[in-house]
């Protein structure tokens, strides 16, 4: 009894540990079932995978979404160095402004959005999409920016001016490095988020420019396929290697300095 | 000196924050201002609550306290769920704690929509739930498991409870097991030292978990679109419906107003409760 009570924790830890994975693990699992039955298991398979990269559709939401991801990484990093710099502390008090569509409901963002494309008459498409992703984009790139800008020592750079370089030689070659592992972190945080979304860009891109969720989206309203297990591996895959990746270049820099 | 000073630091280029400056202002602010007006201009342009009078009747009303007591429940059991989790991830693990942290922080990388898809091939009529009860005799006709109430609340449950589990985790590491040992090493039973020690100092973790989750499963569209098929309407899927099919805005507006009022008071609410509750017991 006594032994069921020290147990009855780690059990209940156990539990829920199981119910955050197992749908996924499951998943991933029959992504490699040769059979067309969604349960039987019928030996292992990468038929799906074969399936799903011969079809055109695939490379082309999947072109739409690194190109969107892309750009909104390139966008918020440029504006997010850009307003560091000019500001500096005045940032100081306006800096958590940044975080506010983080914080208001994604509904409302994404209604708000095509509301405000509508009313200018901007076709929606991939450029909508783009500005969209950006706006969620600065809400992490700012104020992370902002807080390793503000531990540098002032010093440095006056050091770097007074011995000549120029401004952009300075922000080159000495800031630009010191905030190398806030800009990391920013873009793969913006990089997931722009590639994760789901909602905004539901509202705000044209059928011509489908991404990859909505892609998946408009698959799973059809029901389930072997096809779709394997495109959800596929992207299970490529945000598990991004993250290994990032902790792997940090480790690097952490050595570095 | 002063002039290098001035040379980066001091002399400010505001043009260059004005890329950053624009987005904020013109793709957050404006677009909310434009709902909020045309949620009170009428068709003639003057001010008038008609959309509001339009959605304020009591089907309207239904939905947004299905969805609101949806969200608190899915807010409750998470917490309720997590406390001990936290708990034990964060005082009883020696060798597994980095594996196990690293679990807690993975599911935030997994695509949204890949969650409930996984829901789906498990609920489904012909998925694994069904198919390993039918194998084994348990049940003669497969379960109807999608679009209830019931695969709602639980694919809400799953994928938000990380959002929980995280923060309490974070403010439970920075909390000194000590005092929880000195608390029953003083004669508090575990009941007690709950109430009087854990909860007060854990209260911000706990509240931080509370909102995120109350706040993202209340305007959640993609789940119930998926899982409850159409009849049971919920906050986000109206909402998306006013505006997407029906292309009425003012009205989508209005009820997107209203929702957000009905959410902040309950959050208003409820952080006022959660404080007097850590305040109460002391």
């Amino acid at each position: 009894m006594r032994i069921l009570r020290r147990l009855s924790l780690p059990m209940f830890v156990f539990c829920v540990y199981a119910l955050l994975y197992l749908p996924i693990i499951v998943l991933i699992i029959f992504s490699f079932n040769d059979s067309s039955a969604t349960y039987q298991w019928g030996g292992f398979t990468l038929r799906w995978f074969g399936e799903l990269f011969h079809s055109s559709e695939i490379w082309l939401v999947l072109k739409h979404s690194l190109i969107v991801a892309f750009s909104a990484v390139a966008l918020s990093l440029l504006f997010g160095l850009m307003i560091v710099c000019s500001l500096k502390e005045r940032l100081n008090r306006i800096a958590s402004w940044f975080y506010i569509p983080l914080l208001v409901p994604e509904i409302v963002l994404a209604v708000g959005f095509l509301y405000l494309f509508s009313f200018l008459r901007v076709p929606l498409g991939l450029t909508t999409l783009i500005v969209a992703h950006t706006l969620l984009g600065l809400a992490f790139s700012v104020p992370l920016l902002h807080a390793r800008f503000v531990e540098m020592n002032p010093d440095v750079i006056e050091a770097s001016l007074d011995l000549g370089a120029s401004k952009w030689q300075t922000f080159i070659r000495v800031v630009l490095p010191f905030l190398q592992p806030a800009v990391f972190s920013v873009a793969l945080l913006v990089w997931m988020t722009s590639f994760d979304d789901f909602l905004i860009s539901f509202f705000c891109t044209g059928s011509a420019s489908q991404t990859l969720p909505l892609y998946i989206y408009a698959r799973v309203h059809a029901g389930i396929t072997p096809v779709i297990n394997a495109l959800s591996t596929f992207t299970l895959l490529v945000s598990f290697l991004l993250v290994i990746v990032y902790s792997w270049l940090r480790v690097k820099l952490e050595e570095v300095v | 000196m002063q002039r290098i000073r001035e040379g980066f630091l001091y002399r400010l280029n505001y043009f260059l924050s004005f890329p950053a400056l624009l987005w904020q202002v013109v793709f957050l602010w404006l677009p909310l201002m434009i709902l909020i007006g045309a949620s009170v201009y009428s068709r003639t342009h003057h001010f008038s609550l008609i959309f509001y009078k339009e959605i304020l009747t009591a089907a309207h009303l239904r939905i947004i306290l299905r969805s609101l007591s949806l969200a608190f429940f899915n807010a409750c059991c998470c917490l309720v769920v997590s406390y001990p989790v936290a708990y034990f991830v964060a005082f009883h693990t020696r060798r597994w704690k980095n594996i196990l942290v690293l679990l807690l922080t993975l599911p935030f990388w997994v695509n949204f929509l890949v969650h409930v898809y996984a829901w789906f091939f498990i609920l489904e009529r012909n998925g694994l739930v069904n198919s390993l009860l039918l194998s084994f005799g348990l049940i003669r006709t497969p379960l109807h498991l999608m679009n209830t109430l019931f695969s709602v609340a639980l694919v809400m449950f799953q994928v938000y409870l990380p959002f929980m589990l995280l923060p309490l985790y974070v403010i439970f590491e920075k909390f000194d097991v000590r005092l929880i040992e000195a608390s029953l090493d003083l004669g508090a039973s575990w009941r007690q030292t709950f109430w009087q020690v854990m909860f007060p100092l854990t209260l911000s973790g706990a509240r931080l978990g509370f909102f995120l989750v109350l706040g993202m499963s209340f305007g959640d569209y993609v789940t119930p679109q998926l899982l409850s098929g159409s009849k049971t309407l919920f906050v986000g899927t109206v909402i998306s419906d006013y505006f997407i099919l029906n292309r009425s805005f003012a009205t989508g507006a209005a009820f997107m107003c209203v929702s957000a009022l009905v959410l902040i008071g309950v959050m208003g609410a409820c952080f006022v409760w959660l404080r007097a509750m850590a305040k109460g017991v002391k």
